[in-house]
């Protein structure tokens, strides 16, 4: 810089001086953090920042502005993409299901899959309303993400930081997995780069701070360790990665293995089945022009083409994203060589083994080693939805195109431009992503019917399982939009639930039937789907007391013995009693003993 | 200047692009699924 733009600088510039006289051309446009790191001695030289006049005291300084902006421009980016998910009622899409007055405890059985989210959202709604708790659980994840994605860019500068914020937080992989319903997993995600901070200090801690350091790791798995196990295994492939020292590594797998526990105790006791065929119908998939791989490089590529934002795959925006991507990593890997040097290429390893888990699954020969590895040992599951572990690459991506727009961002006219227009590049690049992926996320209340029978079952002291039928995992109920989610009778009651756990998937070759994980579901699909035989004993065998019968449209137009409470699914049993029965909802009760 | 004009450049060629893709999306009304049972999703 300067000396005349140093007399003009605020928070982000500084006068460096050495011995009395200006050192020109030493460093252009540094940071405060690039400047003390050159010339730690010389601090008080540096000016103080200009400070706004007509705020609070507490906001007066611009320090205090600048630390908390990228914090700030997370909630504002969360409310901008949830926009109609944010009014009364409950999101439903896809594995995002929260109910009302959530059980503190469900038994069940196969791979436990919201464990321990499930358990903390009802703890939470203990005391908070549900739908404010997945409310503050949504946004909670856009500004945990966009403040550590900025504590991580090597720079103090607002406009870099902002950067790095925006363009994590406004990712296609946060869009699509939100898109999904993976809240859980976007928990680890967003904090994902405290993950690395603080995996990384652990490697470089004195004796006597290391316990502070584990203490400050496990609070940063907080989050991830809520999520559960998808969102603990990508932040295990960071943490693994990124922690240096011998000590280092072994707290850092004790303190994830203890966060693990409350799912990895049921996985490992589990009698589940992973089928391989999963590795297919879950695989990384090509969402725009670019193939799989180069999908995968712009943050997509998750298996569902209905969780991709309305207009992701449009050449445009598939195109601005790679851009971003290749820009990005250019600036990390230039980071990685100067301030960044000590995490960095650990970061980058992390994000090249995720990203190649991901685009695996999507090539013969990995998807043969991925099968083979799931009938080897059910643990090796979670690796068939590969594109999970391109979290870390998004964070590469995000630092380094900071990197790069804290670089263009000078204190001129044109530096002032590029700089916005480096903020704003990720939200131009998929704009439809905002007011809920364009209508895709939107609350909504649950009938009556949900409510009543959810009491009804809550009341009765008599022990016994909840059958839910129709026989599919997933729904598109009308009063939801269509908007397709896993069944919320799953997760209504405080009984196991029994219910289908098979995945059913379309391909361009066919339908692609995932086997159900529960060992009782793959005993008693043929029993419910071979005949049309009553279910009465069968289900008495399994201990089950109530069937909860959703009524399909179809069924309500007929009127003969059968579908006479609305459901075909009354003929099915015969002796059973209707405990309730709704618009929506059929309730039975098997035991006849009461 | 000409850093002025290609940074204005760049982002109106963004703004442009996006304006586009907001129409485009906002014009096309995909139905929903109208059954209630559905799968998981599709490739």
């Amino acid at each position: 810089m300067d000396h005349a733009g140093g007399a003009r600088a605020g928070v982000d510039d500084v006068a460096v001086r050495v011995g009395g006289a200006p050192r020109v051309n030493l460093v252009r446009h540094v940071s405060c953090d690039d400047a003390l790191r050159v010339l730690p001695e010389r601090r008080s030289t540096i000016r103080a920042p200009r400070v706004p006049v007509g705020l609070p005291a507490a906001l007066r300084d611009r320090g205090v502005l600048s630390r908390f902006a990228p914090a700030l421009t997370g909630l504002f980016l969360g409310a901008l993409v949830l926009g109609p998910a944010l009014g009364p009622g409950f999101v439903l899409r896809y594995d995002m299901v929260f109910v009302p007055d959530p059980p503190l405890w469900t038994a069940g059985s196969g791979l436990p899959r919201a464990v321990p989210s499930d358990f903390v959202v009802a703890l939470l709604s203990l005391v908070v309303p549900p739908q404010v708790v997945q409310k503050l659980v949504l946004l909670a994840i856009f500004v945990l993400a966009a403040a550590g994605a900025a504590a991580l860019v090597p720079s103090r500068r607002t406009v870099p930081r902002l950067a790095a914020a925006v363009c994590y937080v406004w990712s296609a992989y946060l869009a699509q997995r939100l898109l999904l319903g993976h809240w859980a997993l976007l928990l680890g995600y967003a904090g994902l780069p405290f993950v690395v901070l603080a995996a990384h200090r652990l490697g470089e801690a004195r004796a006597g701070a290391f316990p502070g350091r584990v203490a400050r790791l496990a609070l940063a798995l907080v989050p991830a360790a809520v999520g559960g196990f998808q969102a603990m295994l990508v932040s295990a492939l960071v943490l693994v990665a990124v922690t240096r020292t011998r000590r280092g590594l072994l707290a850092a797998v004790a303190v994830s293995g203890a966060l693990s526990l409350p799912w990895l105790i049921p996985a490992l006791a589990a009698d589940a089945a992973a089928d391989p065929a999963g590795v297919d119908a879950f695989a990384a998939r090509a969402d725009g022009p670019f193939g799989t791989a180069g999908s995968l490089l712009t943050l997509g590529g998750a298996w569902n083409a209905e969780a991709a934002v309305p207009g992701q795959g449009l050449l445009w925006s598939a195109s601005v994203r790679l851009v971003v991507a290749v820009v990005g990593i250019w600036g990390f890997l230039r980071a990685a060589r100067g301030p960044a040097k000590v995490w960095g290429p650990r970061l980058a390893v992390a994000a090249a083994v995720g990203y190649g888990i991901a685009l695996a699954g999507a090539t013969p020969f990995g998807a043969a080693v991925l099968k083979g590895l799931g009938v080897f040992w059910t643990g090796f599951g979670p690796l068939r939805d590969g594109q999970v572990y391109v979290a870390p690459l998004a964070l590469v991506v995000a630092v380094g195109f900071a990197v790069v727009v804290g670089g263009l961002a000078r204190r001129d006219a044109a530096g002032r431009i590029a700089g916005a227009v480096g903020i704003l590049a990720p939200i131009l690049a998929l704009p439809t992503l905002a007011w809920g992926a364009s209508g895709s996320l939107r609350a909504v209340d649950y009938p009556a019917d949900w409510r009543r029978v959810q009491a009804i079952v809550a009341a009765d002291p008599a022990p016994g399982r909840v059958l839910v039928l129709p026989w599919n995992a997933y729904r598109a109920f009308g009063w939801n939009g269509g908007r397709v989610v896993l069944d919320p009778a799953v997760k209504l009651f405080g009984r196991e639930v029994v219910w289908n756990d098979t995945l059913v998937v379309e391909a361009a070759g066919g339908e692609i039937a995932v086997a159900a994980e529960n060992p009782r579901v793959r005993r008693l699909t043929e029993a419910v789907t071979g005949s049309d035989a009553p279910l009465e004993a069968v289900f008495r065998a399994e201990g089950v007391r109530y069937v909860l019968v959703e009524v399909e449209a179809a069924d309500r137009a007929k009127a003969d013995n059968c579908t006479l409470n609305g459901s075909r699914y009354r003929c099915r049993f015969p002796e059973a009693d209707i405990v309730y029965t709704g618009p929506d909802l059929l309730l039975l009760r098997l035991d006849r003993s009461e | 200047m000409l850093r002025v004009i290609a940074a204005l450049t760049v982002g109106a060629i963004l703004a442009m692009g996006a304006s586009v893709a907001i129409v485009n999306v906002a014009t096309s009304t995909p139905e929903p699924p109208d059954k209630p049972l559905y799968n998981y999703g599709g490739r």
